[in-house]
C-alpha cells in the first residue's frame, strides 16, 4: 500500500476511507510516516489513506484534492453558519487556533516525531463511562485501530487510585464474540495505559495537574487530546472551560466529545452552545448521537448513493411515507431522575430519530466529507415544518400485571414525581417542505415500556398507477404496497416487500421479502456505536457529529412544540407496560392516510 | 372480432354475426354458475356464485356502466347456489372481464355480437347454448329492477346443465417419451388437485397395438405424487387409471378417428363434449393429425381445441405453411402453441413482479437498465438421441422460442389488462420492433470430448444418432436489440448451451452505474462491476434476488454486494407445479396467454430466419468446446462487444 503519499493535511481530505490500514499494521503506520518524513501526524490522522486509494486508482476516476491548496483551505473550511460565529467570537485563545492550523504548523517542525492520542474520560465512575466508553475504547484497541501509543485517563471526583480504575474498568471490558485470542494479554496492555486523576469539575488548577500528568506520559511527542465529557449538562461550561485553558495540547489537536443532552429547548441550547464556543471553536467540538453511529444508520447513505435502484424512487413520487420507528420494551427502571426532566420527545426524537430523518431525505450531498453532508442535513431540517400539537400524540405507560408479575408504572419509579407528566410515548407527524418531499409524512414513534425492543425506518411505496393485479389485492390496495424495510436493531436486516405469485397453479399473490439478514451474511459481530464514533472523533471525521447549525434548526422544530405541551399540561395518554403503546398514535396515522408498519399482521 | 364457435346438432358452423334479438347461453362449472344473456338492445349478464358477491369482486377491464343486484336463492338442488348476482350493463360491453370472488376467476369477452366466456384455475368450463333463445321467459325467480319486470332463467335448468359437461383428453403420439414424462403424469397432478373437471376422459392414441390395460400400465410406471401431499395416492391413481383408455390407428386415416370420435362419444355419454387434442408427434404429420381428429373427432356440442408442441417449421417459410395448414382445418381460437417455458413459476412470475410492484417499473427501460442476459444451459449433451436436435440445432430449439418469448415478456409494454389477447398483443410489438439478427452478433459453439478425473465425455459427435460432419450448433450467443423508445440500445444477451458446467435457466438484468456516484473510490476502476443486477433463477432453485451494494459492518468504510434475496423453497415449501400442468390447465380452461399466437410466431421466425439461413449456407462452423465447460469463449468477446459481462460466469453469480 502506498502510504507515502506525501501531503495530507489532517483533515482536509475527503472522509470516506477506509480504516483498514490503519494502527493495526505495523507495517505501515510509524515506519513508513517516519520515511516520508514530512508527516508525522500522519499517524495520527489516517484519512491520508484516502488519497492513497485514489493515486492507486490512478488518480483518474476521482478527482483528487490538491494537496497544497486543500492545506490553505483547511483552516477555514466552515460552513457560512459557523464562520459567523467564528467572526462573532473573534478572539480566541491561541492554544485553540485550528486544528488543521496546528497540525500544518507542527507537522514540518516535527518531522519523524511520534504522536500520540490522551483521551480523557470526564466523568469516568460513571455509567456510561463504565459501559460504553472504555469497553469502546478497548475494542479499538483490541482492533488496532487505536495509535500505536495511547494514553487513557479517567477523571472525575471520587478519589481513586490508578489501580482502582483499572480494577472497575476491567470489570466491565470484554472482548467482541468473534476475536477471543489473547484477549487476556491485550486487556493487560490495555489496562496499562489507563490512569485516573480525580478532580473537581470546575477547578482549573485541578485540570492544571491533569495537564501535567498528561505531558508526563506524552513525553515529546506530538500531542493530540480528546475529552469526553461523560457529565450530566450543567457542569459542560465548567469542564470544558478547565480543559481548554489548562489542559489542552499546545502542538496537536485538542477535542471534546459532548453527550445528549443539549439543551433543553432552543434557548438554552443556543446558551450552552454560546457557552462551548467561548472556549472552543466548532470544529474542536463532537457532539456525539449514538443512534448515527448504527451500522444500518451508516449504511442507509450507502443503500441511497451507491444502487442505483433505490435512488429514482426516493421522493413523493414513489413513497407515499416514511415511519421512523424506536420502541424499548423496558422503562425507567427506577433510574427515572433525568429522564423526566427530558421526556421521551427531548430524549429520543429531536435527536435520534430527526438525525434519521434527515439522513435519509437529505439530498445528494456534494461529497461524502462532512461539511458536505451535515450542510445537506441542515437544509432538510430547516425545510421541516414546525411540529405542531395536532400532529403529535404522547403516552405515559402504567403498570401492567401479566402472569402475575406487576409491570410498574411511569409515576410509580420513585425517581419520579408522582403527578409527573413526562410523555414516555410520543408519536408525530413532520413533513418536509421542498420539493422532493412535499405533502409525504414522515411519521416518528418512540416509546419506553412497549412490546418490543426496536428500532426501525420503514419506507412505504405508493400503490402501482393502474394496478393490472388490482382484482388480486382485495378492496385496499395500499395494502399491497412495496415497503423497504431497514432494521437498525435489533437483528439488523434490510428487506423489500414485494408482491409477488404464490407458487401454483393460481393466480395468487403474496408480499414477501427480498431479504438481508446481516447475522445471516455477516458473520463477524457489528461494532457498537461508540467505538465508531470515538474512533471518527480521534480522526477528526466529523461527519456523524451534530454541528451547531444543525442543533439549532433541530430544535426550532421542537421547541414550540415542547412549551406548548409544559405549558398547557397536557397529559399524556396512559397505557399499559409491555402493551402496543397508546391507540392515539393509530389515530394520528390515519390522519395522514397511513398504517403504521410495525403494527401490521406481517412485519 | 372474435369468432365463436356455436357447433349445434353434431355440425360445426360459425356464426360471424347474432342473429335474432336475443342469444342467450348457460355456461356452468360444478361449483360456479355463469349465465350471459345479450340481449342486442341491451346486455345483460346473470351471474350465480357460491355466496354474495359485491362491487370489490368486480373488475371491469372497459368502463361499462352496470348495476349491481343481489338474491340470494335458497334451492333444494345438490348445486347449491346460494346466491345471484346480475350485472346489468347499459352500454354493450365490447369486452370484459369479470373476477368473481378472489378464489374463482372468471373472465368473459367477445365482440359487441359474440361472446366467449372462459373461466381460470377453475374446474373445467362447459358452454352450450339454450335451446330457447327467442328470449321469452323461462320460468323461475324474477324480480323488478328499475321498474321492469327482468326474467331469470328456470334454476333447474342451471342444474341439469352442471353435471352434464365432461371434457375429453386425447394425447396423440400416447407412446412417445414426452407423453410418458411429462403430460400423463400432469394429467394426474391436475387430476390429484381436482383441477379436471368431475367427469373426464384421457385417451391415447398411436399407431402401436396396445389394450386399456397395457397403456394404464405404462402410465402407471411413470405417474408420481407430488412431493406434498402423498396421502390417497394409490387410489386416487386408480380412480385417474379407469378413466384412461387408448385407441390405435394410423395418424392420417380418417377412419381412424372417426372410431375414436365414436369411443370419445361413448366415454362422453350424451354429456356436452369438450374435446382437447394434444399433438405429441413429429412436426411432419402434425397436418394429417388435425385434418383426422377435426373433421372426424370434433366434439358435436362443445369445444375442440389442439395443443402443438415445438418445432413449428424450420423457418419463416415452413413455419407459415404450417400454419396455413393448421388454419385449414381449425381458427386461431382452437390452436394452441406450448412454449413449456412460459408454464415456469418464475415467468409467470415475471409480470407479477413488473406490474403488481412500484419499485421495479419505474426502472424498466433503457434509462436504467444497461442490459439483460438471458441464459439457459444443460449439463448433458444429446446423449444419443440427438436425431431430431440435429436437424434443428440449439438455436432453433431454445432460442428462437423459449428464450425469445421470455424476452417478449420481460420488454413488453404494459398490457390494458391481464387477458390473453392483450399479453400477446403487446409481446407481437415487442418481437416486431426487434432488429433481425445478424451473424455478426451470434456465437455458435459445438461440445467436444472431453476427458474428467478419468471420466471421458462424448463430443456430439460422437453421437451415434448425429452425422460425423455436423455443423450443428450446440451452443449459441446472440444479442439482440429492440428498436423502441423503451429499450433503444440497450442489449438483450441470449445464450444457450448443452453441454456445459451447469444446468439452469435465469434472466439477468443489469442495471446502469450510479450516476455521479459517490462512493465511486470503493468500488476499483470498473464501476459498471458493482452495479445492481435483479437476477431471475428460473431453475433450478427456483429465486429472485436482488444485488444491492451496503456497506460491510465494521469500523470500516468497505463496500460488499449482498443480494436481498428471495428464495422460493425456503419461503414456498410447496411443490411448485410443472409447467405442463399450468398449461394443460389453461388449455383445458381457455385461458391463451400463455400460448403463442400465429402472429408472434411469425415476427419470432422473422429474427431469426436470415440468421439461419445464413449459417447453413455458409456452412459456419462452431466453435468447439470441451464437454463440461462454461462454453466458447466466443461468447464472452461478443459480450465485450456491447459492453457486456456474463452474469453468469463471474465469481459472485
Amino acid at each position: 500500500m502506498a502510504v507515502s503519499f506525501p501531503k495530507c493535511p489532517s483533515s482536509s481530505l475527503p472522509p470516506l476511507q477506509t480504516r483498514n490500514r490503519a494502527w493495526s499494521s505495523p507495517l505501515s503506520a510509524p515506519h513508513q510516516v517516519g520515511d516520508s518524513s514530512k508527516w508525522a501526524l500522519l499517524e495520527a490522522t489516517k484519512r491520508c489513506h484516502l488519497s492513497v486509494s485514489s493515486a492507486t486508482n490512478g488518480g483518474s476516476a476521482v478527482a483528487p484534492v490538491e494537496p497544497s491548496k486543500k492545506v490553505q483551505d483547511s483552516g477555514t473550511k466552515t460552513t457560512p453558519t459557523d464562520h459567523s460565529t467564528k467572526v462573532e467570537n473573534g478572539i480566541r485563545p491561541t492554544v485553540f487556533s485550528s486544528n488543521e492550523f496546528q497540525d500544518l504548523k507542527t507537522g514540518p517542525d516535527n518531522s519523524g516525531r511520534e504522536s500520540t492520542v490522551s483521551i480523557t474520560v470526564v466523568g469516568a465512575s460513571g455509567d456510561l463511562a463504565k459501559k460504553k466508553i472504555f469497553p469502546a475504547l478497548f475494542a479499538l484497541y483490541y482492533e488496532g485501530f487505536l495509535p500505536k501509543h495511547f494514553t487513557i485517563f479517567g477523571y472525575a471526583r471520587s478519589k481513586m487510585t490508578d489501580a482502582e480504575l483499572r480494577e472497575m474498568v476491567s470489570r466491565t471490558l470484554n472482548c467482541r464474540i468473534d476475536q477471543r485470542e489473547n484477549c487476556d494479554a491485550k486487556m493487560e496492555e490495555f489496562l496499562k495505559r489507563c490512569f485516573y486523576h480525580s478532580g473537581q469539575y470546575d477547578s482549573e488548577a485541578h485540570f492544571v495537574e491533569l495537564d501535567k500528568k498528561l505531558k508526563q506520559h506524552e513525553g515529546s511527542r506530538i500531542s493530540n487530546r480528546l475529552y469526553y465529557l461523560s457529565i450530566p449538562p450543567n457542569i459542560f461550561l465548567d469542564v470544558v472551560k478547565c480543559t481548554s485553558l489548562a489542559a489542552s495540547s499546545e502542538n496537536g489537536w485538542t477535542r471534546v466529545i459532548v453527550e445528549k443532552p443539549f439543551g433543553r429547548d432552543a434557548e438554552s441550547s443556543a446558551a450552552l452552545t454560546r457557552g462551548l464556543k467561548q472556549y472552543l471553536h466548532e470544529d474542536q467540538i463532537f457532539r456525539i448521537d449514538h443512534y448515527l453511529g448504527k451500522e444500518l444508520v451508516e449504511n442507509l447513505s450507502v443503500l441511497r448513493f451507491s444502487n442505483l435502484v433505490f435512488e429514482p424512487l426516493w421522493s413523493r413520487q414513489y413513497i407515499r411515507n416514511v415511519q421512523i420507528i424506536f420502541s424499548e420494551d423496558f422503562g425507567t427502571e427506577g433510574r427515572g431522575g433525568y429522564f423526566d426532566s427530558y421526556g421521551i420527545i427531548r430524549d429520543i426524537m429531536q435527536n435520534h430519530l430527526l438525525q434519521i430523518v434527515a439522513l435519509f431525505a437529505m439530498e445528494t450531498p456534494t461529497s461524502l466529507e462532512a461539511e458536505d453532508i451535515r450542510n445537506e442535513k441542515v437544509k432538510v431540517l430547516r425545510s421541516m415544518k414546525t411540529l405542531e400539537i395536532d400532529d403529535v400524540v404522547i403516552g405515559q405507560y402504567k403498570s401492567h400485571t401479566r402472569g402475575g408479575v406487576v409491570y410498574p408504572g411511569y409515576t410509580d419509579d420513585k425517581t419520579v414525581p408522582n403527578d409527573s407528566l413526562t410523555p414516555t410515548f410520543a408519536a408525530a407527524a413532520l413533513f418536509i417542505n421542498n420539493a422532493r418531499w412535499d405533502g409525504v409524512p414522515f411519521l416518528m414513534k418512540a416509546g419506553k415500556a412497549l412490546h418490543t425492543k426496536r428500532a426501525e425506518i420503514r419506507v412505504q411505496f405508493r400503490h402501482v398507477p393502474g394496478n393490472l393485479y388490482k382484482k388480486c389485492f382485495g378492496t385496499d390496495l395500499d395494502r399491497a404496497t412495496n415497503e423497504l424495510v431497514i432494521r437498525v436493531q435489533p437483528d439488523e436486516a434490510i428487506y423489500l416487500k414485494i408482491n409477488n405469485k404464490i407458487p401454483g397453479l393460481g393466480m395468487r399473490l403474496d408480499r414477501s421479502n427480498l431479504n438481508l439478514h446481516y447475522a445471516a451474511r455477516y458473520s463477524k459481530e457489528i461494532p457498537c456505536a461508540y467505538e465508531r464514533l470515538l474512533l471518527d472523533a480521534i480522526e477528526g471525521e466529523r461527519r456523524l457529529f451534530i454541528r451547531s447549525d444543525e442543533l439549532d434548526a433541530a430544535w426550532a422544530l421542537f421547541t414550540p412544540l415542547l412549551k406548548e405541551l409544559e405549558e398547557k399540561h397536557i397529559a399524556p395518554e396512559l397505557y399499559p407496560y409491555g402493551s402496543r403503546g397508546p391507540v392515539g398514535a393509530h389515530y394520528l396515522a390515519a390522519k395522514y392516510n397511513v398504517r403504521w408498519g410495525d403494527l401490521g399482521a406481517e412485519h | 372480432m372474435i369468432r365463436q364457435r356455436i357447433p349445434t346438432n353434431g355440425r360445426d358452423h360459425f356464426i360471424t354475426s347474432a342473429s335474432g334479438c336475443h342469444t342467450r347461453y348457460i355456461t356452468s362449472g360444478p361449483r360456479n354458475g355463469l349465465i350471459a344473456n345479450r340481449s342486442l338492445d341491451r346486455s345483460t349478464i346473470f351471474a350465480f356464485c357460491f355466496g354474495s358477491l359485491d362491487k370489490e369482486d368486480i373488475l371491469f377491464t372497459q368502463n361499462s356502466f352496470f348495476t349491481l343486484c343481489s338474491l340470494s336463492l335458497s334451492l333444494s338442488n345438490p348445486t347449491q347456489i346460494l346466491a345471484m348476482t346480475i350485472l346489468r350493463f347499459y352500454q354493450r360491453p365490447s369486452s370484459l372481464s369479470i373476477a368473481f370472488s378472489s378464489r374463482h376467476e372468471w373472465s368473459f369477452s367477445g365482440s359487441s355480437e359474440l361472446v366467449t366466456l372462459t373461466t381460470r384455475r377453475n374446474q373445467c368450463w362447459r358452454f352450450s347454448p339454450l335451446k330457447s333463445s327467442n328470449g321469452s321467459p323461462l320460468a323461475g325467480a324474477s324480480w323488478k329492477d328499475d321498474g321492469k319486470e327482468m326474467s331469470v332463467p328456470k334454476v333447474p335448468d342451471i342444474g341439469s346443465q352442471l353435471a352434464e359437461n365432461t371434457v375429453s383428453i386425447t394425447v396423440v403420439g400416447a407412446s412417445g417419451d414426452l407423453a410418458k414424462k411429462k403430460i400423463f403424469p400432469a394429467l394426474f397432478a391436475l387430476y390429484y388437485e381436482d383441477y379436471l373437471p368431475q367427469h373426464f376422459t384421457v385417451f391415447g392414441y398411436a399407431r402401436s397395438k396396445l389394450t386399456d390395460e397395457e397403456l394404464r400400465h405404462t402410465i402407471s410406471t411413470t405417474l408420481t405424487c407430488r412431493v406434498d401431499k402423498r396421502e390417497n395416492c394409490s387410489d386416487k391413481m386408480e380412480q385417474f387409471l379407469r378413466r384412461c383408455f387408448y385407441h390405435s390407428g394410423q395418424y392420417d386415416s380418417e377412419v381412424d378417428f372417426c372410431e375414436l370420435d365414436n369411443k370419445l362419444k361413448e366415454k362422453e355419454d350424451g354429456k356436452l363434449a369438450n374435446r382437447l387434442f394434444y399433438l405429441s408427434i413429429p412436426p411432419n404429420i402434425f397436418v394429417d393429425v388435425v385434418r383426422g381428429a377435426s373433421r372426424s373427432a370434433s366434439s358435436p356440442n362443445g369445444w375442440t381445441r389442439f395443443i402443438v408442441e415445438k418445432p413449428f417449421g424450420r423457418d419463416s417459410e415452413s413455419s407459415s405453411e404450417l400454419t396455413r395448414c393448421l388454419k385449414m382445418y381449425l381458427i386461431e381460437e382452437q390452436i394452441f402453441r406450448i412454449d413449456h417455458y412460459l408454464g415456469k413459476e418464475l415467468v409467470e412470475n415475471l409480470s407479477v413482479l413488473r406490474f403488481a410492484n412500484l419499485v421495479f417499473e419505474p426502472l424498466w427501460s433503457r434509462n436504467y437498465i444497461r442490459n439483460v442476459q438471458l441464459i439457459f444451459s444443460e449439463d448433458f449433451g444429446t446423449e444419443g438421441r440427438g436425431g431430431y436436435f440435429d436437424h434443428y440445432g440449439i438455436i432453433r430449439d431454445i432460442m428462437q422460442n423459449h428464450l425469445l418469448q421470455i424476452l417478449a415478456l420481460f420488454a413488453m409494454e404494459t398490457p390494458v389488462g391481464l387477458d390473453g389477447e392483450d399479453i400477446r398483443n403487446e409481446k407481437v410489438k415487442v418481437l416486431r420492433s426487434m432488429r433481425v439478427l445478424k451473424l455478426d452478433d451470434v456465437v455458435v459453439g459445438q461440445y467436444k470430448g472431453h476427458t474428467k478425473g478419468g471420466k471421458s465425455f462424448p463430443a456430439y459427435t460422437d453421437d451415434p444418432t448425429v452425422p460425423k460432419g455436423s455443423l450443428t450448433p450446440t451452443f449459441a450467443a446472440a444479442s439482440l436489440f429492440i428498436d423502441n423508445a423503451r429499450w433503444d440500445g440497450v442489449p438483450f444477451l441470449m445464450k444457450a448451451g448443452k453441454a456445459l458446467h451447469r444446468r439452469g435457466a435465469e434472466i439477468r438484468v443489469q442495471f446502469r452505474h450510479v450516476p455521479g456516484n459517490l462512493y465511486k473510490r470503493k468500488f476499483g476502476t470498473d464501476l459498471d462491476k458493482a452495479t445492481n443486477e435483479l437476477v431471475i433463477r428460473v431453475q433450478p432453485n427456483e429465486a429472485i434476488y436482488l444485488k444491492i451494494n451496503n456497506k460491510v459492518p465494521g469500523l470500516s468504510m468497505r463496500l460488499d454486494s449482498s443480494n436481498l434475496n428471495l428464495l422460493y423453497s425456503e419461503r414456498y415449501p410447496r411443490e411448485i407445479p410443472d409447467a405442463y400442468e399450468r398449461l394443460l390447465l389453461d388449455a383445458i380452461e381457455g385461458e391463451r396467454r400463455l400460448f403463442i399466437r400465429s402472429d408472434e410466431l411469425d415476427a419470432a421466425w422473422a429474427i431469426f430466419s436470415p440468421l439461419l439461413r445464413e449459417l447453413e449456407e455458409k456452412k459456419v462452423v462452431p466453435e468447439l468446446y470441451p464437454y463440461g465447460s462454461r462454453g466458447p469463449v466466443g461468447a464472452h468477446y461478443l459480450a465485450a462487444k456491447y459492453n457486456v459481462r456474463w452474469g453468469d460466469l463471474s465469481d459472485s453469480s
